[in-house]
């Protein structure tokens, strides 16, 4: 379904939205890929992610779009055509889930060694075993430390967005990185929402052209990508990988204002996260991706009872937002890591999300309270009331100043 | 104090070899109460054919196995070598071992008064004809005998090993002990006969011997050899995503007329190079076709000149060189530069297959492809002058 829109915003950023849609999470990033002008999208279904490549076919084969589309023989394969064909400055999309990304990884990891800026959405699925459809997030986080750019979304509009946003900040010169578009697999992937859809204008004011220019593999440009290159070269490379990472904050930053001044003021600064009711919050809670809406809706619960609570939605946790995100939390007195992911084994057998908050707090001058709750795993609820008993224990922690337990499983039959 | 040994070897072909003799320089150094230790340079990458490669052992009679260890493991080259093998003497003119280092001589680590041990036919004096000089003396000792070449990651056994274990005890009895060797081999083997030969060769090294086979090396001896070892951009000086500019393309005709990589050249890998008989060539373009290295220029009058620079010697043009005799694998000691085989030709063609026909010797060997049959390889013959003799009508022999 299709509706014309006029609203006041649309109206007063100059026409920049040409209709509203009622669109899926796939379905949004499939509309936000086509905006984006893509080349070459390389294909292999996994579900949830299957539905992006389903709305993509559609929209070719209804004339809508026109991209090479290659379907590809395993996840393995996709993302080498994928990396391939960034290197010859087509502008390249991808995407998977799950055991399919980690079946892909080889192809994920030379893709940020060789430095190229292909999108892929991950519909965030747990891994197998056992196995299960869900969101869990050790997918999309496996290439935390292999130099990719990770943010996630939390609205089919946010999904849209950020695949301009996405190309806009890996394909500049400063970073070429690969772009992970990461997205709660079978909630946002597959939940419906009106999404107000950019025009093509407005899309192509946003996001220039891909040009990879002295990388760009062609026979009138020689040049050889990723030779055996051994203990001589090998650090140097990494150093500037290393310098890739550093300098994308900079250009994410860059990128949303650039964003807020073309479609209004759709992202608030510091950008990398979203804060929320937390100006006099002594305790808060912190997570990634669609734990953000129960999580909202606790604090206005709580805050109706006179509770200092408040809300932070990490968007981006590659590169990791250490200097802002240290600022504003160590103004509270406790933080509540929500994991909706697992590290088995590792310090205090805490999630990921909790070691990177804990590590970025440490030089923190004020070090909050920190605790971190496992749940929502393998597509469990998180629900209003679970978020509600996070901020108790928070706050219980925030009084007590310290812990027992640093992990708390929250829906847990037990 | 550190004793250490280098073995260098061609890769695949010695590479079992050069770890067997690394790894009993240890075994009988640990039985004289010294502490050794033994690894390989393995960024050589020792699975490419024929490529030169490193095998390291290194002795001390008094430090500690980890201080041994922290003075030579864990890193990419030997910072020195009292003893350098060398097991293919090809290799002495020259090691590429890995891109972008340039050709290094192959005494390049060989310490003041330490010892080049040779496995060669040839002289002192041939030898040195392609080494490069040093600033101080040293020894250069020649066990006589060919480069064991036929180990496909298996060695081949033809006392090689038990030979150069004996060499070692004659240039540095402190080091492993001729004693300790024989010991050593008659308990791990029980062939007294493999004892002998580490003897064997012990004596044949030692300075009564006759003729000396351990000659002193004065920094008068030897050739110019200039060798930089390139600096290396630092990290913002290079091109970002693991990105290096590739060769330029260009072609004309005639010698060195193709563009190629003046930084990795890859001419040390071979031992044998071919030799062609530009006036028994049919101008088929099978060697040129076939060439995995594209070392064939074509000329305007429709010949194939070879860069030697970039041939690894695979001898595939000899294989598929239909004609008799007119492409043949020859030991590459006998060619002293790689200037251009058919400039030669072109200059005087009589002085040429003279020229080329006295560096194929008598002992040569030629390849040919027989349909259905395999491949066989044949003595070669001298060919007079344009006789163009189709392979197939030859009739095999043993070699």
């Amino acid at each position: 379904m299709s509706v014309a829109i006029a609203t006041a915003k649309s109206d007063q950023s100059g026409g920049v939205y040409e209709r509203e849609d009622l669109l899926n999470g796939c379905q949004a990033v499939a509309q936000g890929v086509c905006l984006a002008d893509v080349d070459v999208i390389a294909a292999y279904p996994i579900r949830p992610y299957t539905e992006v490549m389903d709305a993509l076919s559609k929209l070719i084969a209804d004339g809508k779009f026109d991209a090479e589309y290659i379907i590809a023989d395993s996840e393995h394969s996709q993302f080498e055509i994928v990396k391939h064909a960034s290197s010859v400055n087509a502008r390249a999309f991808g995407g998977s889930s799950g055991t399919g990304w980690m079946y892909g990884m080889e192809a994920l990891v030379v893709t940020a060694t060789d430095r190229l800026p292909p999108l892929f959405v991950v519909g965030n699925r747990a891994l197998d075993d056992p196995g299960a459809f869900g969101v869990e997030h050790n997918d999309a986080m496996s290439v935390r430390d292999m130099g990719w750019l990770l943010c996630w979304v939390t609205t089919p509009q946010e999904a849209l967005e950020h695949v301009l946003i996405g190309y806009r900040i890996a394909e500049d010169k400063k970073v070429r990185m690969p772009m992970g578009l990461a997205m709660d697999g079978a909630f946002l992937t597959h939940s419906q929402h009106m999404v107000k859809i950019p025009s093509v204008e407005a899309a192509k004011r946003f996001l220039p052209q891909y040009d990879l220019a002295e990388r760009r593999l062609h026979p009138d440009n020689p040049i050889s990508v990723a030779p055996q290159a051994n203990e001589d070269w090998v650090m140097e490379i990494r150093r500037q990988n290393w310098e890739a990472a550093k300098r994308a904050r900079g250009v994410i930053k860059d990128a949303y204002k650039e964003f807020n001044d073309i479609f209004g003021d759709r992202y608030a600064a510091p950008y990398y996260f979203d804060e929320f009711m937390t100006e006099d919050a002594e305790a808060v809670l912190i997570g990634v991706g669609t734990v953000a809406a129960p999580a909202r809706t606790a604090v206005r619960r709580l805050r109706e009872k006179g509770q200092k609570v408040g809300y932070v939605n990490l968007r981006w946790f590659r590169p990791f937002p250490t200097v802002e995100l240290r600022e504003s939390l160590s103004r509270f007195k406790a933080v509540g890591v929500i994991d909706r992911d697992f590290a088995h084994g590792s310090p205090d057998n805490c999630g990921i999300l909790m070691h990177e908050v804990r590590s970025c707090l440490y030089p923190a001058k004020n070090r909050p309270v920190i605790v971190n709750f496992m749940g929502g795993l393998g597509g469990r609820d998180l629900s209003i009331a679970d978020a509600q008993k996070m901020f108790d224990i928070t706050q219980q922690a925030a009084k007590k100043d310290s812990m027992d337990e640093f992990v708390t499983w929250i829906g847990l039959r037990e | 104090m550190i004793k250490r040994v280098e073995v260098n070897y061609r890769g695949i072909f010695q590479k079992n070899l050069g770890k067997k003799i690394g790894s009993d320089i240890v075994m009988i150094a640990s039985r004289m109460g010294q502490k050794a230790f033994s690894n390989g340079r393995y960024s050589d990458s020792p699975e490419r054919n024929g490529i030169p490669c490193k095998y390291f052992a290194f002795v001390s009679p008094d430090l500690a196995e980890e201080e041994l260890e922290a003075e030579c493991g864990a890193k990419l080259e030997i910072d020195e070598a009292n003893i350098s093998v060398v097991l293919d003497d090809t290799m002495c003119k020259g090691v590429e071992p890995w891109g972008w280092h340039g050709i290094r001589p192959i005494n390049e680590r060989v310490v003041k008064d330490g010892c080049l041990l040779v496995f060669s036919r040839k002289s002192h004096d041939e030898l040195l004809k392609f080494i490069g000089k040093k600033p101080y003396s040293y020894r250069l000792a020649i066990l006589d005998g060919d480069a064991s070449l036929a180990g496909l990651w298996v060695n081949k056994d033809d006392f090689t090993y038990e030979r150069t274990l004996g060499g070692i005890a004659a240039i540095d009895p402190s080091l492993i002990s001729i004693e300790a060797v024989e010991a050593y081999l008659l308990e791990k083997t029980k062939d007294k006969h493999r004892a002998d030969a580490a003897r064997a060769a012990y004596e044949s090294l030692r300075q009564e011997a006759k003729p000396p086979r351990v000659r002193t090396v004065t920094p008068n001896d030897g050739i110019e050899w200039i060798h930089e070892i390139p600096v290396l951009p630092k990290w913002f000086e290079m091109q970002e995503g693991a990105v290096v500019p590739a060769v330029k393309r260009g072609f004309e005709m005639g010698p060195r007329g193709q563009t190629r990589n003046p930084g990795f050249k890859r001419g040390t890998t071979k031992t044998q190079r071919p030799a062609v008989r530009f006036d028994l060539c049919t101008k088929c373009t099978l060697c040129w076709a076939e060439c995995p290295d594209e070392c064939f220029d074509p000329t305007t009058d429709g010949f194939y000149d070879i860069d030697y620079q970039y041939c690894v010697g695979c001898g595939k043009c000899a294989q598929v060189c239909p004609v008799k005799e007119c492409i043949v694998m020859v030991d590459e000691l006998q060619f002293e530069d790689d200037s251009s085989p058919w400039e030669h030709w072109k200059k005087d063609s009589q002085d040429y297959i003279h020229w080329v026909e006295d560096k194929k010797g008598k002992d040569r060997v030629s390849y040919q492809v027989v349909t259905g049959k395999g491949m066989t390889v044949t003595q070669g013959e001298v060919m007079p002058e344009g006789k163009i003799v189709p392979v197939r009508r030859t009739e095999e022999v043993e070699v």
